[in-house]
C-alpha cells in the first residue's frame, strides 16, 4: 500500500525528470533558470506552462486510478441493472467469524485473571487465593518497583498520562528522547527508536527496510508476514542457514539479479520454544555472505548477560555488529512498547518509514520513564539478574529430570517451554510417528515445512497440558500454556507450557513450585 | 529528565498572553481543580453547544473549493523545482562529496540501506520542512504545550536543543476532551492506581497479563459505545492491523475508503483479502462499486465472495470529514456487507453524549458490526478497542495476534480510560444490572463532578462550541477549509509547500506563540498541503479569538485567503458575533 501511495510520486519524478532532462543536458546551469522561471511565472515561455499542465494531467490520471474500477478487463461480464439486483439479492455472505468451538471456548475460559498487581504472588479472580507467579514476564522483578512508582507519580503530575499525538506531531517529549538515548547507551549502539507496542515493533521494522526484490532469510521458528523474497532455514540450525545462503548466492548468479538488500531475521531467544541463537556464528555468516542481521531480542533483552543487555553481552559481541536489534520494553523493564537499536542511519530511516512509528501515538511518558528507570536499575544492581539466573538454574535442575517431557529451551532462557516427550498421534489419519525421525534431506527453503516434521494432535496435547496448568493453579502455582493462534500460523508450533522465571520469586518458592510441578507433570502426563 | 520545577517555570512568559493567567478573571470552582494553562477556565454557559446531526436530514457532501489557478501552478512548479534541484544536488554531491552519500551507495558487497530513489522525497523535499516536524515537547499536551527550542546548524541534518522552553497555545494534540491533565479527578485516579497496580501488566492477555481492570474497562467500553462486548488492546494501530486479518482472508473482499488510515491498510494487506477502494466518502461511487463486485464475484473465477467488509473511519483526521453513516447503514441493509467503523478520532469527540458518529447521527450502534476506536485521542490515554457482538469479540480474543502475543494494556492507562470515559457517561446512578462496570468506575472516580457526569457534559459542550466557532470563523475570514463544521479537526489549505514552513514558523513566532501541525504529501494529495487545527474542550473562547487573529494576519501575509463565501467578515466582526456564528443552525 505504502508503495502504491508513493507510486504517483515516483512516476511523477520519472516523468518530470525525463521531460526536463533534455533541457538540462542542453543547459548546464538550468537550475538557475528554473528558479528564475518559477519566481516570475508571468513572463515564462509557453512551453513551461504546457509542461506543467502535462504533469498535472499525469498526476490527475494517476490519482484517479486509485479508485477507478476495472470495467474493461478480459474477465468483466456486463450485466443489466436488473440482473445485478438479482445477484445482489441472491448473494449471502458467510458469517463474519465462525463461532468458537468447544475447545476454543474452554481455552477462553481458562485465561487467568489477576486481581491487583501482577507481582510474585498475585491474587486470582477465579479462586480468590494467591499463587506463586511463574506466568508473568516479570523476569527482573521490576513490576511494582517502589522507586518507579514514585517517579511515575511525579511524571503524572508534570506530563499527564497520554501523549495525545504521534511522535512527528508533538508526541515526542524529553522522556522519550531520554529513553532512546538510554537504550542506545545500554546496548552500545549509535541510536535507538521506540515504538508504542512491543509486539508491533518487528512487524514494522522489517517492512521499513525490506522492499520488493530484497531477500530475507528467516528462521522457521520466527514466522512473520513479509513481502520480500523470503527463504526459510531450519529452526535454529545455522548449517541450514548457510546452505540456504549458498543456494541464494547461486540463484543470484544464474539469474543475474541486481544487488539487493539481504537480511537474516531471527530471534535471540525464540518465543515459541526458548531456544537460543548462536550469535557469533550468525554474525560471521552474515559477514561472509553480506547479509544484514535483524535480531529480535524480545525475550533475551533484559534476561541474559550479566546486566541483561542480551545476547550481545552474553556472547561478548559488540552490538554495532548487528544491524538492527529489536526488543521489548514491556517484558523485563515493566514499561510498555518496544525498541529498535542500530546505526543512526538505520534508526532515522524508521522515523519516516516505520509505519507503526509514524502513524501511531507516542507511548505515555510515564511508561517510557519506567523503561528508562528499569535500565538504570539493571545497570546499577547486577544482583537482580544473578538472582534470575539462579532461579532459572533451580527450575531447570528439577524440571530437566522429569521423564515424560522435553524442554526445547536453552538452559539460560528465562522462559522455559515444556512439551510432551512423545507426541500424541492424530487419531485415525494414519500418519506414522516416524516423521519425527531425522531425515537427511535438506528442507526446501521456499517453504515453511521443516525438515523434521513432527506430527502431533494439537487438541489432545493442549488438553493434557491444560490439565497440568489447572492442577498447578489448584496447588498455588500460576503457570500458563503458550497460547497460539491455531490455524493462522503458517507453521503450527508444538503445544507447550510456558514457565517464566522471575527474580522477584524467592529461591525457596521457585524450588517449591518446581517440585510441585514435577509431581503434577509426572502424575498427569505419566499416566497416559 | 527535566525536573518538575523547570517544566512549570514560566517566569519568562510575557504577561497578558492569557496562556498562564486567564484574561478574564476566573469565577469558578475550576480554579481549585484545574490549571488554566492545561484546561482553560471558562464559566460562560453561553459558550456551549451540542454536537448533533439533525435527525432525518441527509448529510450534505462538503464540496472542496479549488484555489485560483496561479496557486495550483506555482504549487506544481515548486515541486518540479525541488525535484530538479534535488536531482542536481544528488548528481553533483555524489561526485564531489561521496562520503555524505555512502549510505545510499552499495559498498563492500552490501546493497545500500535505502536506495536514493526511495529516500529522495525524504532527503530532498521533506528535509527542507523538517523544522515543522517532530518538534520535541515537554510537560502536558493540554491547552498549552511547551516546546523544547532547537536549532539546526546544518540545514536540518541535525538539531540541537538550546535548553530554552517555548510555551504556546496547543492546537495540535488530539486532546479533544481535554483529558491531558496533571490535575483533576482522572489524574487522582491514576495516581491511586500507580500505587496499587504498578505500571505494567507483565504479559499477554491470554498468558497472565489480564487483571481485573481489563475486565472492568472492557465492560465499561462496551456500555459506552453501545455494543455487547469489547476487547482492549495496548495500541490503536495494532488493534486495526491485527483485527482485520482475523476477520477476512483469501476469498473475502475489503472495501476501503481511499483515505483510510495506514493501520487499516496495513491490516488489509496482511490479511490476504482482496481490496477495492472507493472515492472518499462518495456514496454513489461506493454503491456502484458494491454492485460491480457483488455481481462480478471474485476475479477470474467469478465465484461469489465469501464476505465483504466495508471499512470506514468515523472522522477522517486529515480531511475533517465525517462518514455518511446513515447512508452507509442503508447500503448495508441492501448489500449485506459487514461494516467496520474506525472511530479513532470521533469517539468522545462527537455526538451529544460523546459516543462517536453513531451518537452524532442517531444511528443504532448495534446496526454496525464492528466499532473500533482508540483511547489516544479524546481520553488522553493509549491503546484501542474493538466492540461488537459477544460471539465475535470472544472469537477475536482467541484469534488475533495482538490478543495472543502482544502485551496487555498497562493498568494505569486502563485507569485513565475508566476514569475519563466513566466521567463522560456519569456512573453515579448506574442501573443495577451494570454493576460490574459501574462499581469499578465509581470506585475509580472520586470527584463528584466526574461521577455524576456533569463535568464530562461540560467538556463535550465546550468542544462543540469551539469547533463550530473556529471552522465557521475561518470560512468567514476567507480561508479554504475542508471537512465538516462539527469536526474537531479543521484542515485549512495552504497549497504551496513553502508556505507550510512559513506558516508554521510565523504562528510559533506570533505575539502569542501558537503551535500548529502542517501536513503534506504523502499524507495528503500532492497539491493540498494544509495546516491542521485540532481543537479541544480545554480551549476557551479567547483562545479561538487569538487563533483567528493570528490566521487573519498571517493569512494576509502569505496570500492564503482564496475561499468563496457570501460575504467576508473582518476578524473583529467575527469575534464580536461568535455566539451567532457558533450557534446558528445554518450559518454561512
Ligand atoms: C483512524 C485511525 N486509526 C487508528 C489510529 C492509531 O491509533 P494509535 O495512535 O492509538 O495507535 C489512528 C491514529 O492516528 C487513526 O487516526
Amino acid at each position: 500500500m505504502e508503495d502504491s501511495a508513493l507510486e504517483p510520486l515516483f512516476v511523477f519524478i520519472a516523468y518530470s525528470v525525463s521531460t526536463i532532462q533534455r533541457s538540462f543536458n542542453a543547459l548546464p546551469g538550468s537550475a538557475v533558470i528554473v528558479r528564475y522561471v518559477k519566481s516570475s511565472h508571468q513572463n515564462d515561455p509557453f512551453r513551461t506552462i504546457l509542461e506543467a499542465i502535462l504533469v498535472i494531467f499525469a498526476i490527475r490520471t494517476l490519482l484517479q486510478s486509485r479508485t477507478r474500477s476495472d470495467t474493461t478487463g478480459r474477465h468483466f461480464i456486463k450485466f443489466t441493472a436488473n440482473e445485478i439486483d438479482e445477484l445482489v439479492d441472491e448473494w449471502s455472505p458467510e458469517p463474519l467469524v465462525p463461532s468458537l468451538n468447544e475447545a476454543e471456548l474452554a481455552d477462553l475460559a481458562s485465561v487467568p485473571v489477576t486481581v491487583g498487581p501482577p507481582g510474585p504472588k498475585p491474587k486470582l479472580q477465579s479462586t480468590g487465593k494467591t499463587a506463586i507467579n511463574l506466568a508473568s514476564y516479570n523476569f527482573a522483578g521490576l513490576s511494582g518497583n517502589d522507586k518507579v512508582k514514585d517517579r511515575a507519580v511525579s511524571v503524572l503530575r508534570n506530563y499527564g498520562l497520554g501523549s495525545c499525538g504521534p511522535p512527528g506531531f508533538y508526541g515526542t517529549n524529553d522522556i522519550h528522547l531520554d529513553l532512546e538515548r538510554d537504550i542506545a547507551n545500554f546496548l552500545g549502539t549509535e541510536a535507538a527508536i521506540i515504538y508504542s507496542q512491543g509486539f508491533s515493533t518487528i512487524s514494522s521494522v522489517i517492512p521499513a527496510f525490506s522492499k520488493r526484490g530484497d531477500i530475507v532469510i528467516a528462521d522457521r521458528g520466527a514466522s512473520r508476514s513479509l513481502r520480500s523474497t523470503v527463504r526459510w532455514y531450519d529452526h535454529n540450525d545455522l548449517n541450514s542457514l548457510e546452505e540456504v545462503m549458498q543456494s541464494v548466492a547461486k540463484e543470484i548468479k544464474t539469474k543475474r539479479w541486481r544487488l539487493t538488500r539481504r537480511f537474516i531475521v531471527t530471534e535471540g531467544i525464540f518465543e515459541n520454544d526458548g531456544a537460543m541463537s548462536d550469535l557469533p556464528k550468525l554474525v560471521e555468516l552474515g559477514r561472509k555472505y553480506k547479509y544484514r542481521l535483524i535480531l529480535d531480542e524480545s525475550f533475551s533483552f533484559g534476561t541474559v548477560g550479566r546486566t541483561g543487555r542480551g545476547l550481545t553481552e552474553l556472547y561478548n559481541v559488540p552490538a554495532n555488529q548487528i544491524d538492527l536489534i529489536v526488543g521489548s520494553l514491556a517484558n523485563t523493564l515493566a514499561g510498555c512498547g518496544g525498541f529498535c537499536a542500530g546505526s543512526r542511519i538505520a534508526v532515522n530511516h524508521q522515523r519516516i518509514n516505520g509505519t507503526s512509528f509514524v502513524f501511531s501515538a507516542a507511548m505515555p511518558g510515564m511508561l517510557a520513564m519506567a523503561a528508562s528507570e528499569g535500565i538504570q536499575i539493571l545497570t546499577s544492581t547486577p544482583s537482580i539478574l544473578s538472582n534470575l539466573h539462579t532461579n532459572i538454574f533451580t527450575l531447570r535442575s528439577i524440571l530437566d529430570k522429569i521423564d515424560c517431557i522435553t524442554i526445547p529451551s536453552h538452559p539460560a532462557s528465562a522462559i522455559i517451554h515444556i512439551q510432551l516427550r512423545d507426541p500424541i498421534e492424530p487419531a485415525g489419519n494414519g500418519l506414522p510417528t516416524t516423521a519425527r525421525a531425522v531425515s537427511r534431506r535438506p528442507s526446501n527453503p521456499t517453504s515453511l515445512v521443516p525438515r523434521d516434521l513432527v506430527v502431533f494432535d494439537i487438541g489432545a496435547e493442549e488438553k493434557l497440558l491444560q490439565e497440568v496448568v489447572d492442577e498447578a493453579l489448584a496447588q498455588g502455582i500460576l503457570i500458563t500454556r503458550a497460547r497460539r493462534l491455531r490455524g493462522q500460523e503458517a507453521l503450527e508450533p508444538r503445544p507447550s507450557i510456558k514457565i517464566a522465571a522471575s527474580a522477584a520469586v524467592s529461591k525457596k518458592d521457585t524450588e517449591k513450585a518446581a517440585s510441585i510441578l514435577k509431581g503434577i507433570l509426572t502424575k498427569v502426563l505419566g499416566k497416559k | 529528565m527535566t525536573q518538575p520545577s523547570s517544566v512549570f517555570d514560566d517566569s519568562d512568559v510575557a504577561d497578558g498572553t492569557g496562556l498562564i493567567i486567564p484574561l478574564q478573571p476566573p469565577s469558578s470552582a475550576q480554579v481549585f481543580h484545574t490549571v488554566h494553562s492545561e484546561f482553560g477556565h471558562c464559566d460562560n454557559q453561553l459558550q456551549r453547544h451540542t454536537s448533533r446531526h439533525p435527525l432525518g436530514v441527509p448529510l450534505e457532501r462538503t464540496e472542496e473549493q479549488d484555489p485560483p489557478y496561479y496557486i495550483l501552478i506555482t504549487t506544481y512548479l515548486s515541486f518540479v523545482f525541488f525535484i530538479c534541484l534535488g536531482h542536481l544536488r544528488d548528481f553533483l554531491g555524489k561526485r564531489w562529496n561521496p562520503e555524505l552519500y555512502s549510505h545510499l551507495i552499495p559498498s563492500d558487497g552490501y546493497a545500500a540501506f535505502s536506495s536514493d530513489f526511495d529516500s529522495f522525497y525524504t532527503r530532498r523535499l521533506k528535509s527542507r520542512l523538517d523544522d515543522c516536524f517532530s518538534r520535541p515537547v515537554t510537560g502536558v499536551p493540554g491547552r498549552t504545550i511547551i516546546l523544547l527550542d532547537r536549532v539546526s546548524p546544518d540545514y536540518n541534518a541535525t538539531f540541537h536543543l538550546t535548553g530554552k522552553h517555548i510555551r504556546g497555545l496547543n492546537v495540535s494534540s488530539y486532546n479533544y476532551l481535554g483529558f491531558a491533565q496533571t490535575q483533576g479527578g482522572c489524574a487522582d485516579a491514576v495516581e491511586t492506581s500507580i500505587g496499587r497496580y504498578g505500571l505494567s501488566s507483565m504479559g499477554g492477555r491470554m498468558e497472565g497479563g489480564t487483571t481485573d481492570l481489563h475486565v472492568q474497562a472492557e465492560a465499561l467500553v462496551s456500555r459506552f459505545v453501545g455494543h455487547e462486548d469489547s476487547i482492549i488492546g495496548s495500541m490503536g494501530f495494532a488493534t486495526n492491523s491485527t483485527t482485520i486479518p482475523a476477520l477476512v482472508g483469501k476469498g473475502s473482499l475489503v472495501i476501503s475508503d481511499e483515505y483510510n488510515h495506514a493501520s487499516i491498510r496495513y491490516g488489509v494487506r496482511v490479511s490476504g483479502a482482496q481490496v477495492r477502494m472507493f472515492k472518499h466518502n462518495n456514496m454513489e461511487d461506493l454503491e456502484n462499486l458494491l454492485r460491480e463486485v457483488i455481481s462480478q464475484g471474485q476475479p477470474k473465477t467469478h465465484r461469489p465472495w465469501k464476505k465483504i467488509l466495508l471499512v470506514v473511519e468515523g472522522l477522517y483526521s486529515m480531511e475533517g470529514t465525517l462518514v455518511n453513516l446513515p447512508a452507509v447503514v442503508a447500503l448495508k441493509q441492501k448489500y449485506k456487507f459487514y461494516l467496520y467503523v474506525d472511530e479513532a478520532h470521533s469517539i468522545g469527540a462527537l455526538g451529544p453524549h460523546g459516543r462517536g458518529v453513531c451518537d452524532y447521527f442517531g444511528v443504532n450502534p448495534r446496526s454496525i458490526d464492528i466499532l473500533m476506536g482508540t483511547f489516544t485521542k479524546s481520553f488522553g490515554a493509549a491503546g484501542g478497542y474493538i466492540a461488537g457482538p459477544k460471539p465475535l469479540i470472544a472469537a477475536l480474543r482467541i484469534r488475533t495476534h495482538a490478543g495472543s502475543y502482544a502485551e496487555a494494556m498497562s493498568p494505569v492507562v486502563l485507569t485513565q480510560v475508566i476514569a475519563s470515559m466513566g466521567s463522560i457517561m456519569g456512573v453515579a446512578d448506574s442501573p443495577k444490572h451494570l454493576e460490574v462496570s459501574s462499581s469499578a468506575s465509581t470506585s475509580t472516580i472520586q470527584a463528584n463532578g466526574l461521577r455524576d457526569g456533569s463535568e464530562g457534559r461540560e467538556r463535550l459542550r465546550r468542544l462543540a462550541f469551539n469547533v463550530r466557532y473556529l471552522s465557521r470563523g475561518l470560512k468567514k475570514l476567507g480561508f479554504i477549509t475542508y471537512g465538516h463544521e462539527d469536526s474537531p479537526v479543521i484542515p485549512m489549505l495552504l497549497f504551496n509547500p513553502g508556505k507550510m514552513l512559513l506558516f508554521s514558523r510565523l504562528m510559533l513566532e506570533w505575539k502569542v506563540p501558537i503551535v500548529v501541525v502542517v501536513v503534506a504529501y504523502p499524507a495528503t494529495p500532492l497539491v493540498t498541503s494544509r495546516v491542521r487545527f485540532c481543537l479541544s474542550a480545554s480551549h476557551v473562547k479567547t483562545d479561538v479569538d487569538m487563533l483567528l487573529r493570528a490566521c487573519d494576519e498571517i493569512g494576509d501575509l502569505l496570500d492564503l485567503k482564496h475561499g468563496h463565501v457570501k460575504e467576508r467578515w473582518t476578524v473583529d466582526k467575527i469575534i464580536d458575533n461568535a455566539l451567532q456564528i457558533a450557534k446558528d443552525a445554518s450559518f454561512s
